[in-house]
């Protein structure tokens, strides 16, 4: 019935590699979005001493009022004195600075009566975080300059820190990894460019398709996320291109009866949004795991397929998952996913970047 | 009207153009967008011309192929590459001299695709604002990118207006291949 027949192998048959259950050296980490990945940006603002450290309630109250900083609601408007040489004890933070500020007195600063400054020193310019810190390293580095409140995201902190997988699910990604290697080192063989893809519907471990660079003179486009793409629209009935010059190309059909049935009961399911067949809307809640980093179109077509994580290996020079563009975390974009990179680096990083 | 101004010769010589070209070109995209509106598709039509002769032409065929990336432009590239195989040319020798005339600015992955086919000059209507890779969301266009391909010209805001009114009408009655918004999925339970 299905003119690529042929085709319609099961992804998961004796030709893949078994998964490699030996400990092995590689680390997922997250690529965090251009916020979470910044250093920390600083401006100028004023604060002056607490001689009279009775005052300090009253003088916080008053000076908050005048100049409230709803920008930098982050900064702890009080600090302990560094300096254990001074007489004082506590610094109050009064208000941002001009970018040339220069020295201002009290009088210059706070609008009296609404600020009686009885008990204050002579104002001094300091150097404060202009946002709030997003991950612990952003944190460390904020609070050198000034005491900053911090909430801390659990799920990036532990991320960050290569605990957020478990030892099984790290078998489960290695084995995804080894496969695109796999289908990498198969598109090399056939003299194309080695970059190899597989596309994995976590909720059930199923492997919905293995694509790799099938680009050439005739179609430059066919980058293996492409592939991996349309191999799916394939396993669900459509799809676009011919793939069976390259045989190592290939999906699993989607059981659409199965399928209900198994999303129907995984917490995802509200999160997911059928078609007519029952299926979910392209590659959404789909994990894919590529060897190299992808580039700016890769990337954005992963976004208008709504793919749910990516791991890569290596980066790639043009890369658009964290190395020139970062087009998986953009507020301004409709879709966002997550984004890991270093499964299985080592190996990755010898194969051909996507470019 | 805001297009008659000249274009600048294309970096390397590629591809320039005549105002007289434009309106024709872009007279038969529009043509095109507003039959893509007419089936419920989004309403993006684009035609690649070569040599003066229409070697290209594309709608979005999302849903019919359920591959989310088969945008116009990237169904065009292929009518074009088909195009080069039938009469035996080297796709690079076609694609270099080769505008792209479309009624709205090309989306981040569209732009990196026309840069890897090295297309010189890309002729648009209204910007896109979602999605837009020559300028409004990222400028992929003119980006310092050594690996993807090359930089290519824009001539924008050709008949925007007309182009960002079908656009409108389109998401008004919403589209109804995207999957829906969480929110818009609460509105519909409540109603």
């Amino acid at each position: 019935m299905d003119p690529l027949g042929g085709m319609e192998q099961q992804c998961e048959d004796e030709k893949a590699p078994r998964p490699n259950r030996e400990p092995t050296l590689w680390q997922a980490l997250p690529v965090l979005s251009e916020q979470q990945s910044r250093d920390v940006e600083l401006v100028l603002a004023y604060a002056a001493p607490i001689l009279d450290k009775r005052q300090t309630s009253r003088l916080l109250k008053e000076v908050s009022a005048v100049h409230p900083l709803p920008d930098q609601t982050h900064l702890k408007r009080v600090r302990p004195s560094r300096d254990a040489s001074r007489p004082h004890l506590l610094e109050i933070l009064l208000c941002l600075a001009e970018p040339a500020a220069g020295k201002r007195s009290l009088a210059e600063l706070l609008p009296q009566p609404a600020v009686d400054p009885r008990g204050l020193g002579q104002p001094f310019l300091v150097p404060v975080p202009a946002w709030p810190p997003l991950t612990r390293g952003q944190f460390e580095e904020a609070r050198a300059h000034w005491p900053t409140s911090f909430h801390e995201d659990k799920h990036v902190t532990r991320a960050l820190a290569g605990r957020l997988f478990s030892a099984q699910e790290q078998v489960e990604m290695q084995g995804h990894m080894e496969r695109a290697v796999w289908m990498a080192q198969q598109a090399a063989t056939g003299g194309l460019r080695a970059v190899g893809a597989v596309v994995v519907d976590p909720a059930s471990g199923q492997v919905l398709a293995m694509g790799h660079d099938c680009s050439s003179s005739a179609n430059p486009l066919l980058h293996a996320t492409m592939v991996c793409i349309d191999l799916v629209a394939q396993g669900q009935g459509q799809g676009t291109y011919d793939f069976r010059p390259h045989p190592a190309c290939s999906f699993a059909p989607a059981s659409t009866h199965q399928g209900i049935q198994a999303v129907s009961v995984r917490t995802l399911n509200e999160d997911m949004d059928m078609d007519e067949d029952g299926l979910p809307y392209v590659c959404t809640g789909y994990d894919l795991y590529i060897t190299r980093e992808p580039c700016a179109m890769c990337a954005m077509a992963m976004v208008h397929s709504r793919v749910q994580r990516v791991f890569y290996g290596a980066p790639s020079p043009d890369g658009a998952l964290g190395t020139r563009f970062r087009i998986h975390a953009r507020p301004d974009l409709n879709h966002r996913f997550q984004v890991f990179h270093g499964v299985l680096e080592a190996q990755c990083r010898q194969l051909d970047p996507d470019t | 009207m805001e297009a008659e101004a000249a274009p600048t010769p294309a970096p390397g010589g590629g591809c320039s153009v005549s105002a007289e070209e434009i309106e024709k070109w872009m007279e038969e995209a529009m043509q095109m967008a507003k039959e893509a509106l007419e089936s419920i598709e989004v309403p993006v039509g684009c035609l690649m011309v070569y040599n003066n002769e229409v070697v290209g032409k594309g709608r979005n065929e999302v849903n019919q192929t359920k591959n989310a990336t088969r945008h116009a432009e990237m169904v065009a590239i292929d009518q074009a590459l088909d195009w080069c195989r039938r009469s035996g040319r080297s796709p690079s020798s076609v694609f270099e001299h080769t505008a792209l005339y479309v009624t709205v600015e090309p989306c981040i992955m569209c732009a990196a695709a026309l840069r890897l086919m090295k297309i010189p000059l890309v002729v648009y209507g209204c910007q896109n604002e979602r999605f837009g890779g020559c300028g409004s969301v990222l400028n992929i266009a003119s980006a310092d990118l050594p690996n993807t391909g090359r930089p290519f010209q824009c001539i924008p805001g050709y008949r925007a207006e007309e182009a960002v009114e079908m656009l409108k009408t389109f998401y008004k009655q919403e589209n109804p291949n995207a999957p829906k918004s969480k929110v818009r999925k609460k509105e519909c339970q409540r109603s």
